[in-house]
């Protein structure tokens, strides 16, 4: 249709000015996508740092209560632990769920004569739990009392390969043990955070520093619709009387953590929608120029016969035009700047070329056409509804 | 005799029997703070098919006002406008907008025509706004030679045209919906004599082959080339 061809060949000859106008929308495109992307590949990194965690039902001691039920009534947390007694109930508790119980310190170590001391920490799992809760990129699980294993962080940062040895304490004085494995990355976890640390027997923990409690328990749930119910009947057991104990339903929190980052994500695409209304005020303005530069114009269409819709349908094309190529080099732009940000951030660009991050490109390229169009109202109605004999008149 | 059209409807054809136009007793009113100002007051004519008319007349006498609603694009306070045999007064904007389309041709003082356009697009495009789709160039192409103009400049834009040119432009544009009346207005005012005499002639031409023309003019010369003239003055037709 002619109109559209007017739209398209003023846009054309008013290259610079539409030059700008779409800059101001691929900017905001570019805001809002890049944004979302970034929000999303968030959201997606911590859930696969989290997911092997997502199944799991944690017990704590009970922090800030009245104390004196374990530990003997210190009040500090770092006395509070879990009795053995405790554990079994537990244990009961959640079958035929598998308890795991933890224990955990830190303490120096040293890898070889000359080298410097480090502080790491320690867990303590009994051989048997350890394949229920980690899993190793190298090497194997240790069986007797004298091995260990460590995170893969831990490896790196220390040089640590399979056979290593590691001398625990001030000077070894709690005896040296043998790396037989690597533990796979976990990234942050609600149960152990073996990154950076080393895993040790539970008997060498025991004996070495002389425990006979534990500072959690992991019960790992497996069927993970019955979280809450497992979570429940510790709550139940444990806390009859007083609250002796925390439990926490690891998928609750990580939903919560989720839904945090959710909301996280849409304030920053609400800040980058702020550069697309402006951009949306200078498509107006635009528009409006565009309008009153052309009024004489409007005034000789409708003279000669063009209905209002016709000239409204005009303005909105040009409108739509900026609208949807700035969105549409926005939207092109938003991947290389999710690329960018992700590989800087992130230091992966996994999470780019997946759906949920792929939308928000579709939801700023939409938001940016909408905008434009949106924009292009006014300014269109006003030149619909212009006299014609005022709009001929004019000079 | 009234005209009631649906949206979007087209005028009904031509009926030979009745004035192109006709104009009873209209008057038209501006509503100032400082006092109504009466543009014109009581005025009343007919204009047959086939006749050229010039209206003369000094410098806010009115000419323009009765131009305005002579091309539907001012409606009246009082009287009758019948254009075609349609009662204007009670028509929606969207049929009057058709009817401008349909049955009138407007010629301006300066030429008016769309610089984006080409001239090929500028003679069709009132044409593509009555079919609403693409439209044969040919007919565009045979109204513009009846005006003399030289095909090779069919391609151009109106910038790269003289005046002469772009008036001959603009005539073929009025043309090519094959209106029931062309309105000038001082169609060689921005002209200079010689062309002028040009486009005069072109348009006795246009005449003499049935095209009803109504024409504003100031100058007594131009009148010449019409059959009868309209002289108004404060608003009334005096002559």
């Amino acid at each position: 249709m002619i109109f559209w061809e007017i739209a398209k060949r003023n846009v054309k000859i008013h290259m610079l000015r539409s030059f700008l106008a779409m800059l101001g929308i691929v900017i905001g495109v570019v805001a809002i996508s890049t944004m979302g992307i970034l929000g999303n590949s968030m959201v997606l990194a911590v859930s696969d740092s989290l997911k092997s965690v997502g199944d799991s039902v944690i017990v704590t001691p009970h922090v800030g209560g009245s104390g004196g039920v374990f530990g003997g009534g210190g009040g500090s947390a770092a006395n509070l632990k879990i009795s053995e007694q405790q554990f079994q109930q537990i244990k009961r508790t959640s079958a035929p769920n598998v308890a795991i119980p933890i224990l955990q310190t830190s303490d120096r170590m040293k890898f070889g004569v000359g080298k410097d001391d480090i502080v790491a920490a320690i867990y303590g799992i009994n051989p048997d739990d350890v394949p229920d809760l980690l899993k190793l990129q190298e090497g194997g699980y240790s069986r007797g009392d004298s091995g260990c294993l460590v995170g893969s962080q831990f490896a790196v940062d220390n040089n640590v390969k399979v056979g290593s040895r590691i001398s625990i304490g001030t000077d070894g004085n709690l005896g040296t043990l043998r790396v037989t494995g690597i533990i796979e990355e976990r990234g942050m976890a609600f149960d152990v955070s073996t990154d950076s640390a080393i895993v040790v027997t539970k008997n060498w923990f025991d004996a070495a520093y002389n425990r006979d409690d534990y500072d959690k328990v992991v019960v790992k749930v497996n069927d993970l619709d019955s979280l809450e119910t497992v979570k429940t009947s510790i709550e139940k057991q444990m806390n009859k009387r007083d609250k002796i104990v925390d439990v926490m339903d690891t998928r609750k929190t990580m939903e919560t953590i989720f839904q945090t980052f959710g909301q996280i994500t849409t304030f920053v695409s609400a800040i980058g929608g702020i550069s697309m209304i402006v951009a949306g005020v200078s498509i107006l303005n635009i528009m409006m120029m565009s309008v009153t530069e052309r009024i004489k114009e409007i005034g000789i269409m409708r003279s000669i016969g063009s209905q209002r819709k016709e000239v409204m349908g005009m303005f909105l094309y040009e409108a739509l035009i900026l609208g949807v190529v700035g969105s549409f080099i926005g939207g092109a732009m938003s991947l290389l700047g999710g690329y960018a940000i992700s590989s800087l951030m992130l230091k992966t660009t996994k999470y780019l070329f997946v759906p949920s991050s792929l939308v928000s490109i579709v939801y700023g390229v939409s938001f940016g056409i909408v905008i434009c169009l949106i924009c292009g109202i006014y300014p269109a109605w006003r030149a619909a509804h212009l006299s014609p004999i005022d709009a001929l008149r004019h000079e | 005799m009234d005209c009631l059209l649906e949206k979007g409807q087209e005028v009904s054809g031509h009926m030979d029997d009745q004035p192109v136009m006709l104009f009873r007793d209209v008057s038209k009113v501006y509503p100032l703070p400082a006092g109504d100002v009466v543009a014109l007051d009581g005025v009343s004519f007919r204009v047959d098919r086939g006749e050229f008319i010039s209206i003369m007349g000094p410098s806010g006498s009115g000419k323009s006002t009765l131009l305005n609603l002579m091309g539907c694009l001012d409606t009246p306070t009082g009287g009758d406008i019948f254009i075609s045999g349609c009662r204007t007064k009670e028509m929606s904007d969207v049929d009057l907008t058709n009817l401008r389309r349909d049955r009138i041709g407007f010629i301006f003082q300066y030429f008016n025509l769309f610089p984006l356009l080409n001239i090929i697009e500028n003679v069709t495009f009132p044409m593509m706004l009555k079919s609403q789709k693409a439209v044969n160039p040919e007919r565009g192409k045979e109204v513009l030679r009846s005006v003399q103009l030289e095909e090779k400049l069919f391609t151009h834009t109106p910038t790269e045209l003289s005046g002469g040119q772009q008036q001959r432009v603009a005539i073929a544009r009025a043309l090519i919906n094959d209106p029931d009346i062309l309105l000038c207005d001082e169609p060689t005012g921005n002209l200079d004599s010689k062309t002028g005499t040009g486009i005069m002639e072109l348009m006795t031409e246009l005449n003499r082959k049935g095209t009803t023309i109504i024409m504003v003019t100031h100058d007594p010369h131009i009148a010449e080339y019409s059959a009868r003239t309209i002289r108004i003055a404060d608003g009334r037709i005096v002559e």
